[in-house]
C-alpha cells in the first residue's frame, strides 16, 4: 500500500511538472519545472530499485545539461513580447483533441491490465545476485557492449570538436581593436 | 532518563521494523540538522577571529552574556537577529518568484548531501542495524556527486531573477565555475573509487582504518581540495562576490533573510564538502590504529562508540573548515581567466591522469599478485 501511494504522489508530480513546462510562457519558469521534472524521474527509477541510473539522471540532466539551457536563455533574454503565441487554429485544435483521445485510450489499455510490459532478463533479484545495479552495468558496457559504447563516445567527441571549429571565428579578418577585444575574450580557449 | 539500554532495547525488539528504522531516521534527521545548522555561526565567528589572531587585533569579543564575554561567542546570535529585522527589500524590476526560489536552492542541496555522510560505524540496538547516517544509499558516492551539481541553480537563478547587471554577471561567473570545478572534483574522486573498489561512502570509511586514503592517492587529494574552494566559491576562488569588480555579484540585490539564506547555504556546503573530504581521505570516522570492536569493547556499546566515531568525523571535518579561513585570509583572488585555464588546462588533464595511472597500477599490482 505504502509503495502504491509513493508512485502516485511521485507520477502525479511528475505529470504536473511536465504539464507546467510546456504551458508556462516564461522560458526559464519552463526549464526550472523541466529540471523538476527530470528529478522526479530519477525519484521514479530509485523507487523501482535502479539507483545507479537515478544518480546518473540528476547527475548528467539535472546537474548539467539543464544548466547550460538555462544560461543560453539567460544569456538571450528574449523579449516578453515575443513569447506570446498566436490563436489556435483549426488543425492544432483538431490535433489537441486526437491527444487528448488517444490518452485516454491509453490509459484505459493500462488500467484494464491489457498491455503489459515484457520483463526482462535482469530482475531484481538477477541483479542482487550480480552485485548490485552498477556492477550489473558497468560488465554490460564495457564488455558485452564495448563496441557500441566506444563509437558512441568517439561520435561525441566529433561533435564536439566540430562545434568548435564552426564557432570559432576566422583570425585573419579581424583587424586592430576588434582583433584585440577578440583575443582577451577567447584567449584561453585557444 | 529512567529508561535504561537494556529496557528500551528489550522494547524495540517487539515493534515491526520498517516503524522503527523510520523513526531512526526522524532522529538521524533532525540530529544531524541541528549540527548542520549550528555550523554556519560558529564558522562566522570563526572566521573573524582566526583572522584577528593572525593579524595580532582583538577581533569581536564584546557581545556575551550579562556579564559573561566568552569571547564573543554571542556576536554570530546578535548578528542573526539584526539581519532577520532589517527591512526586506525586493527589487522593483526582479522577477519575483525566481528571486525568492533562488535561496531554496541554496540551501537544500548542502542539507541534502550531508544527509549520505556516514558518521560512525552502524548500530546494532535490540538486533536492529541502524546505519549511522541519515540515508543509506548503495551508490552514495555518485548521490554525493549527483545532489551537490544542483546548488549552481541557486546561485545563477539569484543572479538573473535580481535583474540587475552585477547580479547577472556573478551569477554567470559562478555557474561557469562551478561547472568547469565539478568535472576535476568527480575525477578526482575515481582513483578512490578503483582503490577501495566501492561506491559506499561507509564501505570506503570501512576500509581506510590504518592507512588513510590520503596517503593512496595524493594527488587526487590536492584536486580534491582546490576544487572543493571553487565548488563553494570560496576565496581564492570568491569569483561571484568579487567586490572590488562587481558590487557583491549574486548577492547584490539581497537582504535581511535571503540573504542569510545563501549565507547558510554556503557555509553548510564548506561543511559538507569539509565532512566529504574527511571520508574519503582522512579515514572518516576511523580513529587510526584502532579498531571499531576495541573501541566498542572500551565503552562497552556499540552506540557510545558510534558517537565517539561521529566526534571524530566532526574533528577532522574542523580541520578543512579552518583550512578554508586559513587560505581565505592568505592567498588573494583569482584572475578570472586564471581561474578557466587554471580548472580546464591543469587540474582536468592533471585528473585525467592521476585516473589512467592510478587505474594501471592497480592493475600491474593484481596481475603481480596472481
Amino acid at each position: 500500500m505504502a509503495e502504491v501511494i509513493v508512485f502516485y504522489s511521485i507520477a502525479s508530480l511528475l505529470v504536473f511538472c511536465s504539464i507546467m513546462v510546456v504551458t508556462r510562457k516564461n522560458p526559464i519558469a519552463s526549464a526550472i519545472y523541466l529540471v523538476g521534472a527530470l528529478f522526479l524521474v530519477a525519484a521514479v527509477f530509485a523507487f523501482l530499485g535502479a539507483d545507479f541510473v537515478a544518480a546518473i539522471q540528476v547527475l548528467v540532466y539535472a546537474g548539467a545539461i539543464m544548466v547550460l539551457f538555462l544560461f543560453v536563455i539567460m544569456l538571450l533574454n528574449i523579449d516578453p513580447e515575443l513569447l506570446k503565441s498566436p490563436p489556435m487554429t483549426a488543425g492544432e485544435a483538431a490535433v489537441l483533441i486526437l491527444t487528448i483521445l488517444s490518452f485516454i485510450v491509453i490509459s484505459v489499455t493500462v488500467f484494464k491490465g491489457q498491455l503489459v510490459a515484457p520483463v526482462g532478463e535482469l530482475t531484481t533479484q538477477e541483479i542482487a545476485k550480480n552485485g548490485g545495479n552498477t556492477a550489473v552495468i558497468g560488465l554490460a558496457l564495457f564488455m558485452k557492449y564495448v563496441w557500441p559504447f566506444e563509437l558512441a563516445s568517439f561520435l561525441i567527441l566529433l561533435a564536439i570538436v566540430a562545434s568548435v571549429v564552426i564557432a570559432k571565428k576566422d583570425k585573419k579578418k579581424l583587424t586592430g581593436d576588434q582583433a584585440d577585444a577578440e583575443r582577451n575574450m577567447v584567449g584561453d580557449l585557444r | 532518563m529512567g529508561l535504561s539500554l537494556e529496557q528500551l532495547t528489550g522494547w524495540l525488539a517487539g515493534v515491526d521494523e520498517f516503524w522503527i528504522q523510520l523513526a531512526a531516521t526522524i532522529v538521524k534527521f533532525i540530529v544531524v540538522l541541528l549540527i548542520s545548522l549550528h555550523v554556519p555561526p560558529l564558522m562566522v565567528w570563526a572566521e573573524r577571529r582566526i583572522p584577528a589572531l593572525m593579524q595580532r587585533r582583538k577581533g569581536p569579543n564584546r557581545v556575551g552574556i550579562f556579564r559573561f564575554r566568552l569571547f564573543g561567542l554571542m556576536q554570530p546570535l546578535a548578528d542573526t537577529i539584526k539581519l532577520i529585522f532589517k527591512e526586506e527589500v525586493v527589487p522593483d524590476t526582479a522577477h519575483k518568484f525566481f528571486f525568492h526560489l533562488a535561496p531554496v536552492f541554496v540551501i537544500f542541496p548542502a542539507l541534502l548531501v550531508i544527509t549520505a555522510v556516514p558518521f560512525g560505524h552502524p548500530v546494532t540496538l535490540g538486533g536492529y542495524i541502524f546505519p549511522m547516517s541519515v540515508t543509506r544509499v548503495d551508490v552514495g558516492f555518485l548521490f554525493v556527486l549527483a545532489i551537490s551539481s544542483i546548488a549552481v541553480y541557486g546561485i545563477s537563478l539569484a543572479g538573473w531573477a535580481s535583474n540587475n547587471k552585477y547580479s547577472l554577471l556573478g551569477g554567470l561567473r559562478a555557474s561557469a565555475q562551478m561547472i568547469s570545478y565539478e568535472i576535476p572534483l568527480g575525477m578526482s574522486l575515481i582513483p578512490i573509487v578503483l582503490i577501495y573498489g566501492t561506491l559506499d561512502l561507509n564501505e570506503i570509511v570501512m576500509q581506510q582504518q590504518n592507512v588513510w586514503g590520503v596517503f593512496l592517492a595524493p594527488i587526487s587529494f590536492v584536486l580534491f581540495v582546490v576544487c572543493m574552494f571553487a565548488e563553494t566559491n570560496r576565496a581564492p576562488f570568491d569569483m561571484a562576490e568579487g567586490e572590488s569588480e562587481i558590487v557583491a555579484g549574486y548577492l547584490t540585490e539581497y537582504g535581511t533573510f535571503k540573504f542569510s539564506a545563501f549565507f547558510l547555504g554556503e557555509y553548510v556546503g564548506m561543511f559538507t564538502l569539509s565532512c566529504l573530504a574527511a571520508t574519503f581521505f582522512f579515514g572518516g570516522w576511523q580513529i587510526p590504529f584502532v579498531s571499531y570492536e576495541t573501541l566498542v569493547q572500551i565503552s562497552g556499546s556499540s552506540l557510545v562508540a558510534s558517537l565517539i566515531g561521529m566526534m571524530v568525523l566532526l574533528v577532522k571535518a574542523a580541520f578543512f573548515m579552518w583550512l578554508y579561513i586559513w587560505v581565505r585570509w592568505t592567498l588573494p583572488r583569482f584572475r578570472y581567466d586564471q581561474l578557466m585555464s587554471l580548472g580546464w588546462k591543469f587540474l582536468l588533464p592533471l585528473a585525467l591522469a592521476n585516473v589512467v595511472i592510478t587505474a594501471a597500477v592497480l592493475v600491474a599490482l593484481q596481475a603481480s599478485r596472481l
